[in-house]
């Protein structure tokens, strides 16, 4: 397996693009829930698909949901979405919910547009074009996450990790877009395109 | 007139700078990464114009805006921004920001605000 890592100037291309893709979809969201969220900027890393799961073993809470879309074109990978079960409850009483189906078609909903917004704009930014699938859910634990189809699937991935905090409503999710190698040739190839520009 | 370009990206403070370079030649424009550099820069240069990013680690856009304006009542501060939330915007005019334009930026974005402030 050939590794791939990103220099300091691709890295922070792809962190100002990403920093406004997801302004944008946050945005969205926020339209979405009547609610503000604070932005944080995201981290970016490629690291193997194993040392992406040890760093779950961090996470505070037991269960999660775990909503996923995939994304095609130049640039191709999958969107995930997590939000810990007291952030989903947290959303069910902003957005008065009434039971567990309503729950579960609330965050594919945001998923949806979270993510498809940010893969969008993105995109848009990178002079290319993804379609996307429709988003699938799923409510893991900690112990049994590496075990989702998502993460058999990449051996190497981009993470791009940031988080969905609103904060007067307790709701906190992590998003994270996962690339296979040839994307991450593309992905490059294409923002040192975007850095010489403006060299 | 003397420029100020503030954000942790290379990448948004190259755009800004070729953007501003396009419409105004060759005046002088500092870069700084963080709030906290802005402010050193806006003690020891005095922009009149500063361009100010939110989200950077050290101090952010939020913190940084008022002291910038408290060193320098006179300099006017237009926030370059991904957060596009009404909220943000409504937050940083009220710290005292003349503008809050959306990223990303390009030169016929520039004009229109070097014209507007």
């Amino acid at each position: 397996m050939q590794a791939y890592n990103l220099t300091e100037d691709e890295r922070d291309v792809l962190q100002e693009l990403m920093n406004v893709a997801y302004g944008n979809a946050t945005a969205v969201v926020a339209d979405m829930l009547d609610a503000f969220a604070s932005l944080s900027i995201p981290n970016i890393s490629v690291i193997t698909t194993n040392e992406l799961l040890s760093t779950f073993a961090e996470l505070k809470n037991e269960s999660y949901f775990f909503a996923t879309q995939s994304f095609n074109g130049e640039f191709s990978g999958e969107s995930a979405f997590f939000i810990d079960q007291e952030s989903a409850g947290n959303l069910a009483k902003h957005l008065e919910l009434e039971n567990e189906a309503d729950l579960d078609d609330a965050i594919l909903e945001l998923t949806n547009v979270l993510t498809s917004s940010l893969t969008t704009k993105l995109s848009q930014e990178m002079d290319t074009e993804v379609s996307f699938s429709l988003p699938s859910l799923s409510k893991v634990s900690i112990e049994s996450i590496k075990e989702t189809p998502t993460f058999q699937q990449y051996s190497q991935v981009i993470v791009i990790d940031t988080d969905l905090n609103f904060q007067d409503q307790k709701i906190h999710g992590k998003i994270f877009i996962l690339t296979k190698d040839e994307s991450i040739q593309w992905l490059k190839i294409k923002l040192n395109s975007i850095l010489e520009l403006l060299i | 007139m003397i420029y100020l370009v503030v954000d942790d990206s290379k990448l948004a403070r190259l755009s800004l700078v070729k953007a501003l370079k396009t419409n105004i030649g060759n005046a002088e424009i500092f870069q700084a990464t963080n709030g906290l550099e802005a402010l050193q820069t806006m003690k020891n240069k005095s922009p009149d114009i500063v361009f100010l990013d939110l989200t950077m680690p050290e101090m952010d856009g939020y913190e940084a805006l008022p002291k910038l304006l408290t060193i320098n009542p006179k300099a006017k501060i237009v926030v370059v921004s991904a957060d596009v939330q009404t909220k943000a915007k409504e937050k940083v005019i009220a710290l005292g920001a003349q503008l809050h334009i959306q990223k990303p930026i390009n030169a016929d974005k520039i004009k229109e605000i070097l014209e507007l402030i």
